[in-house]
């Protein structure tokens, strides 16, 4: 048994396929993994639990979280997985989750869970000599509130809102994979127009989040300047989302087959004024900031997560691409609406800060073209929907601003048995601890920012 | 650079919040205890030009003995009582505590009932509570003076 799922990811592996996560399933005693083809085709390869025990496949794929978090949550030990840290419970006892630190001089600078700034908590161990960062140990899951597990034996209906808090950066991007997987488990395929709202509601939160980022990464440095502009563009787009949907953060706005009434003759009007103004105002904005050569100098070869280490870490999204792996979910979003959508990268990508940078800003432009696209086409749409084969698990997969998010949702009666989320922020924690490496303390902040993570997402 | 600080300048004056008259100052410290970040989204703004709450007498301070009020978001989970009742001791008197959004006032979605508490007043003294999911930053700001009135 064990040798066959192990054999049976390895043929995946060679063939191509990415890992896409790890869970245990409530009811039959099994663990699952989901495996992503190049083009977007799904396979979920399932093991047995027997007598507790499943086996490892860290060594293979980056089931690192999947597994520990297997076994805090459903108690299951993962042969070859050593040592098996806790990563959902916390444990009092240091040792037993904590790295030894090793080698004279070297001590530790022990941080949070409450930060010293806005930021959501959590809590960071980083072996030092002096400003000489050597390792650096995440504690997350302080803000770990079951929102999976309460969501069980709710309608599908009612599953959505545990869904949507757990977190509301990513909102629609969580929502969205949700409402997909649930979709295919009562057999429904969504119209040509709903698929062009989700997809324009999608790319608002990722405008909105990557300025956001832009001015959190201004922040990281001391440039208040850059931090205020960009904070402002990314402000008028909350109000923009506001004025179309009520909620500054979309919430709300996706469900289960249904259509909001957001893209009114008005509303279009507004959204292309609006983006055309905030488009040639981050134009301006970003110009100046990357002829400002004292900025430049903080950001370049710092942080550096390189593609080989990308690959091996598992990590996702803008921090991805940002070192070259041209790798992005819309490309097989069929659910939406990204026709021939290819992944922007930058010209040089080297995986730091400053790629990570301008990965922000050439997404927030290739958002802006999706949605001026999008908004032109909706009068010539129809709004048939079709149907097909129900099934007993639904997956959803989304690219939200921090990477491929998956949801899954294994039903019985129209009820949840089991919800699964692994989001953009989950798959790419350890290559923020990777990134730190190496580096100076006082430069982590920006690393972070360069990240900037939801906790939230993470902990659920 | 030039430029943009025109364009920051200009933009403030066509913008900004009004205040109140009378002067006052205020330390406020943040602590996340379990919510979902969108409070955290909306209170990175208030030192946005949009509402620029320094202009009030009012800042965001990095340490709680630093802090005259608490301001609390999420719905306390069981893995943040702890440093937030530690937070609270470590502040001077007198202090207040605001609930911040609807997990800590305890109205908010809760997820596992074994891991989230009913908000911050289980635990400490509300002196002012924000409601919304999440309050605007033009609530929080309001909301914030009004105390800062009262005391």
């Amino acid at each position: 048994m064990t040798d066959t799922f192990r054999n049976q990811v390895a043929e995946l592996l060679n063939n191509d396929y990415t890992f896409g996560g790890l869970y245990a399933t409530k009811l039959s005693g099994s663990v699952k993994a989901v495996f992503i083809s190049p083009n977007g085709a799904l396979k979920i390869l399932e093991c047995q639990v027997q007598s507790g025990e499943a086996p490892s496949i860290a060594d293979l794929v980056p089931s690192n979280w999947d597994e520990r978090e297997a076994h805090d949550l459903y108690q299951i030990s993962f042969n070859g997985h050593s040592p098996l840290r806790p990563l959902v419970e916390h444990d009092p006892i240091s040792d037993h989750w904590t790295v030894a630190v090793k080698g004279s001089d070297v001590y530790q600078i022990a941080v949070g869970p409450i930060h010293a700034g806005i930021i959501e908590s959590g809590h960071f161990r980083f072996h030092v000599i002096g400003d000489r960062i050597l390792f650096l140990d995440t504690q997350l899951f302080y803000k770990y509130r079951g929102l999976e597990i309460a969501a069980e034996n709710k309608t599908l209906h009612e599953g959505k809102r545990y869904v949507e808090r757990m977190c509301m950066g990513c909102s629609v991007a969580n929502a969205l994979a949700y409402v997909q997987a649930c979709e295919e488990i009562i057999g429904y395929i969504p119209s040509a127009k709903l698929r062009i709202l989700r997809t324009v509601l999608l790319e608002l939160e990722r405008l909105w989040n990557h300025l956001n980022d832009i001015a959190a990464i201004c922040a990281g440095v001391g440039m208040s300047l850059g931090n205020q502009i960009f904070l402002v563009l990314s402000e008028r787009i909350r109000r923009l989302n506001f004025s179309l949907t009520g909620h500054r953060y979309l919430s709300g706005t996706i469900d289960i087959g249904e259509i909001k009434p957001v893209l009114t003759a008005d509303n279009i009007e507004n959204i292309r004024s609006e983006l055309e103004s905030v488009r040639l105002r981050a134009k301006e904005a970003w110009r100046e900031l990357i002829f400002n050569s004292s900025f430049a100098a903080r950001l370049e070869g710092v942080g550096v997560v390189d593609t080989a280490q990308i690959r091996r870490l598992g990590a996702v999204g803008p921090a991805a691409r940002a070192a070259g792996l041209k790798e992005d979910f819309r490309a097989h979003s069929t659910k939406l609406d990204y026709e021939n959508f290819e992944a922007v990268i930058p010209e040089n990508p080297k995986g730091d800060v400053r790629s990570r940078l301008e990965q922000r800003y050439l997404e927030f432009l290739q958002s802006t073209e999706i949605i001026f696209r999008l908004i032109r086409k909706t009068d010539i749409l129809t709004d048939e929907e079709t149907a097909c084969e129900p099934k007993p698990l639904g997956i959803g997969i989304t690219e939200s601003a921090r990477g491929r998010t998956l949801c899954i949702v294994e039903a019985s009666e129209g009820r949840i048995e089991r919800l699964h989320m692994r989001t953009g922020s989950y798959a790419n924690w350890s290559a923020v601890a990777y990134a730190a490496v190496g580096n100076l303390l006082p430069d982590f902040p920006l690393i972070n920012k360069s990240f900037e993570l939801c906790y939230a997402c993470s902990d659920r | 650079m030039i430029v943009l600080i025109r364009r920051l300048q200009n933009f403030r004056k066509e913008h900004r919040t009004e205040g109140p008259g009378n002067r006052q100052s205020l330390a406020i410290r943040h602590c996340d205890a379990g919510s979902c970040n969108g409070c955290e989204h909306e209170l990175n703004l208030l030192s946005s030009p949009y509402h620029d709450i320094q202009r009030f007498g009012l800042s965001l301070v990095s340490s709680p003995r630093h802090a005259d009020i608490l301001l609390v978001s999420g719905s306390v989970t069981s893995g943040m009582r702890e440093p937030l009742l530690a937070a609270h001791s470590a502040m001077p008197e007198p202090k207040k505590v605001i609930a911040l959004g609807n997990c800590a006032i305890g109205e908010g979605l809760l997820g596992n009932s074994e891991l989230t508490g009913l908000g911050v007043s289980q635990l400490l003294p509300v002196d002012a509570a924000i409601p919304g999911c999440p309050p605007t930053p033009e609530k929080i700001v309001s909301a914030i003076l009004s105390l800062a009135k009262k005391s």
